[in-house]
């Protein structure tokens, strides 16, 4: 299975491009189907595509959640 | 440990896959000739183990939480499989439309997303055109008005979803045994309106699709293709079904290698080789065991498995699709676009007879029956069929989860696509441009859940290498 990380947006350009991060690892994305995206934004991304945007309480349930599977990850490990 | 370190561990593997670093390595043999080629895939695989011990009704709504690529799909394949732990055998009609519903929207959505914004950069400025422009910012500058479709096709379809299942992407529509929300008139008129609209837009998708296909026949028919075996739902009377039915198995020829099987039974029908150089499985009829039982699924499987569509004109499609190969299978891995759009076609006729249909507006939502202790929920995702299979315990516990999500099924197929690729157009020790673009195009006509796939800014994340029979490395050739 695939997962989806919330990435937050850390520049939004004119031209419908930005930089998405997580936890330090940066990504440049395609923001053309998101409406009004802004810089702090939480999103989903996919195939290079910003597809969705959460609200901050909704990606802090997600983050805690992949939280958590790291932590069975090392356990596991 | 801090809990950031901890973090940044599971973090750092899938943000490589969202940034997209696909990886293909070609095998030569002693006469430099293609050996075989290899397309790795970085699959999580933590996931059964993290949801034992939590109660089931969690899991739809957990799953659509991780997999937010096609959330609607893990959760009602979730939704499925605790339906028959709480025995549930028979969904009120109120609560299976919804969830019908909420399936159609997504899967509309989805194939737009991929079509508009994946695919037809490939098909409206040739697939050796320049990347640079071959992406959607190059489609929104020459078709405008198809850009525009496209992004208002996938936000109607997600406006059905967050219709069914509440918010847009954790919905909580489907529960065990029914789902928890009908659609208001009010809601349902929304939608309504614009129908006519989207229905003439899916057909013209369908029309670049099928169009593109026939003018360039010759050839797409060779890139990338193979025979295969198809495997998919398909409804009792031999219908089309994306939400539901059983497993129907064809080979290359349409000869049936089983038929209406009882998915809860799959582990006799299906099984999964392990491969060292592969993170992801391979899937297999086991009568045919793993060299020649594996499969395509997705919507060119679809297409090939079912009898016929229900709705009138996804099936006059659907006959213009058969023609084309004499009414056998369709291996043509081009094909999977043009499939793609029949089904765009079909999802949102569908949509259209559901909001039309008064049991959506039913105030009967669940229904419970014998509980059980072991459960299988099969869906028709966007990108094939999904497996969900769970064990609960007597304390409500999950004790054991095996999923099989439609890319993995799609394993063996990508590389053959690949291979079949690579065996056409490379020539020499060398790794050139037109090789990673056809690479590209090959793994994108399976729409799998990997940013491999990506057009994203005309970049294209995808390494090559290539070794000698003796395994060095030859050529090294990545885009980002």
């Amino acid at each position: 299975m695939c997962l989806a990380i919330p990435m937050k947006l850390t520049e939004v350009r004119d031209d419908g491009t930005g930089i998405a991060d997580i936890d330090g690892a940066k990504s440049e994305v395609n923001l053309t189907l998101l409406d009004k995206p802004e810089k702090g934004n939480y999103v989903i991304i996919h195939a290079g595509f910003a597809i969705e945007i959460l609200d901050e309480k909704e990606a802090n349930e997600r983050i805690k959640l992949f939280e958590e599977l790291g932590q069975l990850n090392q356990a596991g490990h | 440990m801090s809990t950031e370190k901890k973090l940044k561990r599971i973090i750092i593997e899938p943000v490589t896959r969202v940034e997209g670093h696909g990886k293909v390595s070609i095998l030569l043999d002693e006469k430099n000739k293609v050996r075989q080629a290899r397309l790795h895939i970085v699959e999580f695989r933590g996931f059964e183990r993290f949801i034992q011990g939590r109660p089931y009704w969690e899991v739809p709504v957990l799953v659509q939480r991780l997999c937010g690529i096609c959330p609607v799909s893990h959760h009602l394949a979730a939704a499925k499989a605790m339906d028959v732990i709480v025995g549930a055998d028979k969904l009120t009609p109120a609560a299976e439309k919804i969830r019908r519903l909420m399936h159609y929207g997504q899967m509309f959505q989805s194939h737009a997303l991929h079509f508009f914004h994946l695919c037809s950069p490939d098909l409206l400025f040739g697939f050796e055109s320049d990347p640079a422009i071959r992406n959607v910012i190059g489609v929104a500058a020459k078709f405008p008005a198809l850009a525009v479709q496209g992004v208002m096709m996938r936000k109607y379809g997600q406006e059905i979803i967050k219709a069914t299942a509440g918010k847009k992407i954790h919905g909580t529509g489907a529960i065990p045994g029914g789902v928890n929300k009908n659609l208001s008139t009010a809601e349902r008129d929304v939608f309504l309106k614009d129908i006519e609209k989207m229905m003439d837009w899916a057909r013209g998708a369908l029309k670049i699709a099928k169009d593109y296909t026939v003018e360039h026949l010759q050839t797409l028919a060779p890139f990338g293709s193979f025979d295969s075996n198809h495997l998919s739902l398909v409804r009792k009377d031999g219908a089309m079904d994306l939400y539901h039915g059983n497993l129907r198995a064809i080979d290359a020829q349409g000869d049936k290698i089983f038929d209406q099987v009882d998915y809860q039974k799959y582990l006799d029908y299906i099984a999964e080789e392990v491969r060292s150089w592969s993170y992801m499985k391979f899937p297999f009829i086991k009568q045919l065991g793993p060299e020649n039982g594996w499969y395509r699924v997705g919507p060119l499987a679809r297409l090939n498995t079912c009898d016929f569509i229900d709705t009138p004109e996804a099936e006059k499609a659907r006959k213009e699709f058969t023609a084309v190969t004499n009414n056998k299978p369709n291996n043509i891995t081009m094909a999977y676009h043009w499939a793609r759009m029949i089904e765009l076609l079909h999802s949102i006729e569908k949509i259209k007879d559901l909001l039309n249909d008064k049991d959506l507006q039913g105030k009967d939502l669940v229904v419970k029956g014998k509980r059980r202790e072991e459960g299988v929920g099969l869906i028709e995702a966007p990108r094939g069929t999904l497996f969900h299979h769970y064990r609960v315990n007597k304390n409500d516990q999950i004790e054991m989860a095996n999923l099989i999500v439609s890319t993995t099924h799609n394993n063996e197929p990508m590389n053959r696509a690949v291979q079949k690729v690579a065996e056409d157009k490379l020539s020499g020790q060398k790794i050139t441009e037109g090789l990673l673009n056809n690479v590209e195009v090959a793994i994108r006509a399976y729409d799998p859940c990997l940013s491999c796939a990506t057009h994203a800014m005309g970049k294209m994340p995808l390494t090559i290498e290539l070794y000698d029979h003796n395994g060095n490395l030859l050529d090294r050739k990545t885009k980002s």
